[in-house]
């Protein structure tokens, strides 16, 4: 590799550092870097950060050269900096502390010593650089550089910035670190310097200045404290996120130096993101001696950033081209339903349902009123049908969720307590779950069993999505915005299709209509099913994988990836899908007062649609809402309604999908003799059934010549 | 073929680093490895530095790798010579006192990953015996041992390990009831830096003797995972220098602590109590039965399964007081092992629950039953349910960041291990937090065979293939895939005692040989099931007709079958699914839900 132009490189620092600057929103030019360094001289600030976006901007190949060799381009901007420095002070500052008292005199001195022009002088009599900067120089890592695991940092990472993300597993004091040691002599005065590179030094044996040396008086050393540079040193261990770690391995840890201004940025437990040079350390004393054929590395920071948690880090990454390509094939609705814990089989509206729960619709606040999005969903059934499985799965995919039974947890535990500092005497409150899983989910078990009295905390969380608080003199309300995910066993045991819900579940009305949907799971034999069911289990069993046809559950890593690029868009519904809604929402009320209806239909049912939709178009990245997620809304409403009707099966079972869709056509058309097939289309899919089953329909019944389709299939006439 | 042992005798990091490739060639050629000496038979006290070694257990923790010296120079200050060494394959330098290391140029480092692999948690005698039957090599301690070890002297420290001038083998031995958290703790207040030989040697399972080596592997290799059973051959590096215990002093004014001493001293303990070992070849191995030879042969195991069936039928009967079922199923229970997982689904496991135990008549009998299956299997452990130890015992693996180690715990076991839990030792009191957690470690490991080790800051699951057997008096606290109320004979119930002796008299070596290699073997059988399984549908969709209110059938049901099916089939030496087998499965589990639906009051 050819030896790069360092002298030029310096150059085109210093034009950079002039000449760059932004547009900002005034559209006034912004010299970032001028100001930034306007600023170090007047020690207004101590970091001078250099933004490799920036550099690379304006000189791409120079911003690659800083990738691959950061040290040494750290000590160049350094320079580059001190240099330029003086032009940049309009004012004088006020003298601070010893240090600058110190470094005054140093430079006076030096203007004095040098006004022989031409004069050779020892080295190590001349001012370190160190000592006389009060300035840090940082880069900042490239906003498209990807973190790289923990695991791949390795030789030939050696002297290159890199960025790795990992949780701090210890971090020691701050300490004052010698990065030049003063010395005078004792015999001359003379003060001998030493920059430390390193953790250790040895300190010089005996005076070198000319005076000594020629006297050869070897007058003793004296370290000056005061006279001395120090910084301010820390050291992390970072460990590998879990999923970073491959399967059956032990996360790996990397040691982070910290110096000036990167210090105190995090604490044990905190996930960061750590920018820095990785180098590696010659050990000394006893590793030196015993272990002399080892070296330890480390990670010299340049930037140590906090992540607040480990969702957010995964959010800000950008989907990779693969998992995209995962995400692209096949209906991704359906596909996602499905991996929902996959080794539940079947379900798949429940399944369905529970991916919009954790979607979640948007919220809405108009003047002042608040409107929920979270979705809440009630599983209903007999025992053993998987719903606390169900519910433990959803656990553990949310990034933020609680998990509590009903029985376990009171009132205090839901909401919030209040409670005393033993110490302070302090009235302090503490979260409960719901409190705790803001913006998440709460998932709640044997919600039936839950006492009455605490129960009614719940009604407020349901709706208002707020915990009021008045205990003990303590009046406030507090943040629950959750999404309830219940499950509930029925009263006696049995569900009994022939009694209203409230019977079965014991649970008021109140409460229930709070709930989006209601899902009853029941698990009855069935032939067909069943056959299927053994043949797939007895599949995994010969094959040892899962039969081809079934489409392989997405990881939860990306589930959870997926969902929280939803959570970022809000869609709205446009003015022209209101009537629809509103028609749907009339239709339904109109069936719910016909027929011997046992669950209510309200204008929370409206919302609830409104919901479930706003949450499909977020599925879609989309950020409007279609005909067909509300569509899809009012389906999945149906059949949670459907689940809980429970038609008796034996007078389903002889009529089939085509029969029941000729007798809504029939109803459509009425008294009159023409029906238009959207319409057709319209009902029956808010009825639970599918476009192609309808058009099966159509296809049979005009072939058996009881109706006509016209040309352009948009009209039905009975014959 | 002969002089191919002699030559691994003899041969030194140097000479293998000429020459590679062949030798690795030669090494893979030999035909046993037997006279390479096993650590885990020969005290490594009687073996030089720097000679070939191999040693087996289990990888218990993995630390950071390594950037060691590949090659770097050494500079002579009296004869001004320039020498060029390698780092590969060694811990020390070896250089003369009037050597120094260059350090600044024609420095290549290299990256090497450095294992923790302790001998195989819940060996049990009987293979240790065999395996060291096998593998001891007795010139080894007719050797007079410290002149050939250190034989480069330059600035070695001679102090040595305070316990190391006892006999090791009866160290070993030494019985250890404290707490390992606790005595740690207590050892590392003390002002001397002198950790105890638990600490150090970090074994999962209390009370039982151990060796632990730290390997170092230089090949690049990600197969490897935490509690594998592998085999290492690799030059071994027992310089007494190598010991945390003799860091000088540290100006800790100027230099920051980047290790606590605690990390120090358990990540460099003496080596003659945690031997190094640099691997030239890891082999992972699928079993550790000294008794199967590499040759593996379906046929023929299938062939002679049945013989073994019956020795082994026969006791366990007389052993379960005349409970064929409960024997048919404790069979089943030995053989098994997990054959699939795949995102959620984990095929195979069979934790089985003989409830019912006569402990009113017999208090010990879990204790005796478990002394006889572990003649049988290679590696079991036996837990006493006690409400003291759940309050207690580690059993879940935990990160120590004050040590940068995982310390283990009882859970921490290789796979096809078998543990034993007693519950008829569950006496009324209180579970504390821990005692809590150790209740749903053991839950969870039962139904997905996956045990959780607590990283601090996170939590991660490892895949573990543990069979767990839990003896109760009624149904147990712990979840369980099959659970079968003993019903034992009344004639049987009286003269247990004399069957225990019986049992001992009618298995001989011989006949217990026959059975320890059939449970392995089974283990490593393909089994297939054929495409028509019919009747398999049918009789699902059949029980799922008949299901009532209170037995609902389910998914699980059928995979629980499906589970027995392959066991039965396997038992009998079959390696595919036939109608017969499947009648005798079904047959046995109506019999074992009838005796659930009127269980008995207990026996007396």
């Amino acid at each position: 590799m050819a030896m790069r132009d360092y002298t030029a490189d310096k150059e085109s620092f210093k034009n950079f550092f002039l000449e760059f600057c932004q547009i900002d929103d005034e559209g006034g030019k912004f010299f970032k870097y001028s100001e930034q360094l306007s600023k170090v001289a007047h020690r207004e600030q101590v970091a001078f950060v250099v933004e490799l976006d920036d550099l690379y901007e304006a000189n791409e190949e120079l911003a690659e050269a800083v990738i691959k060799n950061t040290r040494r381009y750290t000590n160049m901007v350094s320079d580059v900096v001190y240099e330029m420095l003086p032009d940049f002070k309009h004012k004088e500052v006020v003298t601070k502390d010893v240090l600058d008292v110190y470094i005054e005199h140093r430079i006076m001195l030096e203007a004095r010593n040098h006004r022989i022009p031409g004069e050779m002088r020892d080295p190590r009599n001349r001012y370190p650089p160190e000592l006389i900067r009060r300035f840090e120089v940082y880069f900042k890592d490239m906003s498209t550089s990807k973190s790289v695991p923990i695991r791949d940092v390795k030789a030939d990472h050696i002297g290159k910035l890199v960025t790795v993300r990992g949780i701090v597993t210890r971090c020691t004091d701050v300490k004052p670190l010698l990065v030049v040691a003063t010395y005078s002599c004792s015999a001359c005065g003379a003060e001998t310097y030493q920059p430390v590179r390193s953790l250790q030094f040895t300190p010089p044996p005996a005076c070198t200045a000319d005076e000594c040396r020629i006297n050869k008086t070897a007058g003793q050393l004296h370290l000056q404290t005061r006279g001395s540079r120090f910084q301010k040193f820390q050291e992390l261990k970072i460990q590998e996120h879990s999923d970073q770690v491959p399967v059956g391995h032990i996360p790996r840890q990397l040691s982070v130096y910290c110096r000036g201004e990167v210090t105190r940025r995090a604490q044990p437990g905190d996930h960061v993101a750590v920018t820095g040079v990785f180098l590696p350390l010659l050990n000394s004393g006893f590793k030196q001696i015993m272990q002399g054929l080892l070296s330890d590395t480390y990670l010299e920071a340049h930037s140590v950033t906090c992540l607040n948690q480990s969702d957010e880090s995964e959010m800000t990454e950008a989907l990779t081209e693969e998992e995209l390509a995962e995400l692209a094939d096949e209906d991704l609705y359906s596909r996602m339903a499905r991996s929902l814990a996959p080794e539940i089989y079947g379900h798949e509206d429940v399944k369905k349902a529970l991916l919009l729960l954790l979607v979640g619709g948007v919220d809405k606040r108009p003047n002042g009123m608040k409107i929920r999005g979270n979705i809440n969903i009630c599983l209903m059934g007999d025992p053993g049908v998987a719903k606390s499985q169900l519910l433990n799965y959803i656990d553990r995919l949310a990034p933020r969720s609680q998990y509590t039974t009903g029985r376990g947890s009171s009132g205090v535990g839901l909401t919030a307590a209040v409670l005393k500092d033993p110490f302070t005497g302090e009235m302090m409150l503490e979260g409960g779950a719901l409190v705790l899983a803001d913006q998440g989910v709460c998932c709640i078990d044997e919600f039936d069993k839950m006492a009455e009295n605490d129960r009614t905390a719940i009604h407020e969380v349901m709706e208002q999505q707020t915990i009021s608080i008045a205990k003990a003199g303590i009046m406030t309300c507090l943040n629950a915005r959750v999404s309830i995910l219940a499950a509930a066993n029925p009263a006696y045991g049995r569900y009994n299709p022939k009694r209203t819900i409230e019977q079965n579940i014991q649970l008021p009305a109140a409460l229930l209509s709070r709930f989006d949907l209601l899902w009853l799971i029941r698990d009855k034999p069935n032939r067909e099913k069943d056959l299927e069911l053994a043949k797939h289990i007895a599949y995994v069993h010969q094959h040892s994988t899962q039969p081809p046809g079934t489409t392989r559950a997405l990881r939860m890593r990306l589930v959870r990836r997926y969902l929280a690029l939803t959570r970022r868009k809000q869609p709205v519904v446009p003015r022209a899908l209101a009537d629809y809604i509103v028609s749907s929402y009339v239709e339904l009320r109109r069936e719910a007062r016909n027929a011997r209806d046992v669950t209510f239909t309200s204008a929370r049912n409206l919302l609830a649609i409104l919901r479930l939709s706003t949450a499909l178009a977020r599925l879609r990245l989309s950020d409007v809402v279609e005909k067909e997620d509300v569509s899809e809304a009012i389906r999945l409403v149906e059949m949670s309604k459907q689940s809980l009707q429970h038609v008796d099966e034996n007078v389903q079972r002889g009529i089939s999908a085509t029969d029941r869709i000729f007798a809504i056509v029939r109803d459509l058309a009425g008294s009159g003799q023409t029906v238009k097939i959207a319409d057709v289309i319209e009902r029956c899919v808010d009825k639970g059934f599918k476009p192609d089953q309808v058009d099966a329909c159509i296809e049979e019944y005009e072939n058996l010549n009881v109706w006509q389709v016209n040309q352009v299939r948009t009209k039905i006439t009975f014959m | 073929m002969s002089d191919f042992s002699l030559d691994f005798d003899s041969v030194s990091p140097e000479i293998w680093m000429q020459n590679e490739q062949d030798w690795k060639d030669k090494l893979l050629k030999l035909p046993n490895w037997c006279k390479i000496p096993l650590i885990n038979s020969n005290a490594s006290h009687n073996l030089p530095d720097g000679s070939l070694v191999r040693f087996r257990g289990m990888v218990q923790d993995m630390h950071n790798p390594e950037f060691y010296f590949e090659q770097f120079e050494v500079f002579n200050t009296k004869t001004n010579e320039i020498k060029s060494k390698t780092g590969k394959y060694t811990d020390t330098a070896n250089i003369l006192e009037n050597e120094k290391i260059n350090y600044t140029e024609n420095l290549k480092s290299a990256q090497r990953q450095t294992m923790v692999v302790v001998s195989l948690p819940g060996f049990n005698e009987w293979a240790q015996k065999i395996e060291n039957d096998q593998n001891h090599l007795k010139h080894l301690e007719q050797q007079p041992n410290t002149s050939k070890r250190l034989n480069s002297d330059s600035t070695k420290l001679k102090r040595s390990y305070d316990e190391s001038q006892e006999d090791p083998e009866a160290m070993e031995i030494e019985s250890e009831t404290l707490n390992k958290e606790r005595k740690k703790a207590e050892l590392l207040n003390e002002t001397s830096n002198v950790v105890s030989r638990e600490h150090l040697l970090n074994f999962p399972l209390p009370d039982i003797a151990s060796k632990t080596c730290i390997i170092k592997i230089y090949e690049d290799d990600e197969n490897l995972k935490l509690n594998d059973m592998i085999e290492v051959v690799g030059f071994l590096s027992v310089d007494p220098a190598l010991s945390g215990e003799f860091n000088s002093e540290k100006n800790s004014l100027l230099e920051p602590v980047s290790e606590t001493e605690a990390e120090i001293i358990t990540h460099n303990p003496p080596p003659s109590l945690v031997p190094r070992l640099h691997a030239v070849y890891v082999k992972k191995l699928d079993h550790c039965n000294p008794l199967i030879k590499d040759s593996f042969n379906q046929e023929a195991v299938l062939h002679d399964a049945n013989t073994a069936r019956d020795h082994l039928f026969k006791a366990l009967s007389e052993l379960l007081l005349g409970d064929k079922l409960a024997a048919e199923y404790l069979i089943c229970h030995l053989i098994a092992c997990v054959y699939l997982r795949q995102d959620t689904i984990t095929l195979g496991q069979f934790c089985l629950n003989i409830s019912n135990l006569p402990t009113q008549k017999y208090p010990n009998y879990g204790k005796q039953l478990y002394d006889i299956i572990k003649q049988f299997v290679t590696k079991s452990y036996y837990l006493p349910l006690t409400v003291e130890n759940m309050n207690t015992v580690a059993l879940l693996p935990k990160k120590d960041y004050d040590c940068n180690r995982l310390t283990s715990g009882i859970l921490q076991l290789s796979k096809h291990t078998h543990l034993v839990l007693d519950e008829t030792k569950m006496e009324q009191g209180r579970l504390d937090a821990t005692g809590v957690n150790n209740i749903t470690a053991l839950g969870n490991l039962i139904k997905q065979q996956k045990v959780e080790y607590d990283f601090k800051y996170y939590k991660m699951e490892f895949d573990s293939d543990i069979s767990v057997l839990v003896l109760s008096e009624g149904k147990s606290l712990l979840p369980s895939d099959y659970h079968i109320p003993l019903r034992p004979e009344e004639s049987s119930l009286e003269i247990f005692n004399a069957i225990v002796e019986a049992a001992t008299y009618y298995l001989k070596e011989e006949i217990m040989n026959t059975i320890r290699s059939y449970l392995t073997n089974l283990k490593l059988v393909k089994y297939s099931i054929s495409e028509d399984i019919q009747f398999v549908e049918d009789d699902f969709i059949e029980m799922r007709n008949n299901s009532d209110e209170e037995n609902p059938v389910t998914a699980d049901d059928l995979h629980r079958l499906l589970v027995l099916a392959r066991l039965v089939s396997l038992s009998r030496g079959n390696d595919t699914l036939n109608k017969e087998c499947w009648d005798i499965t079904k047959s046995m589990e109506k019999e074992r839900l009838l005796r659930l639906k009127n269980r008995i009051a207990p026996t007396l």
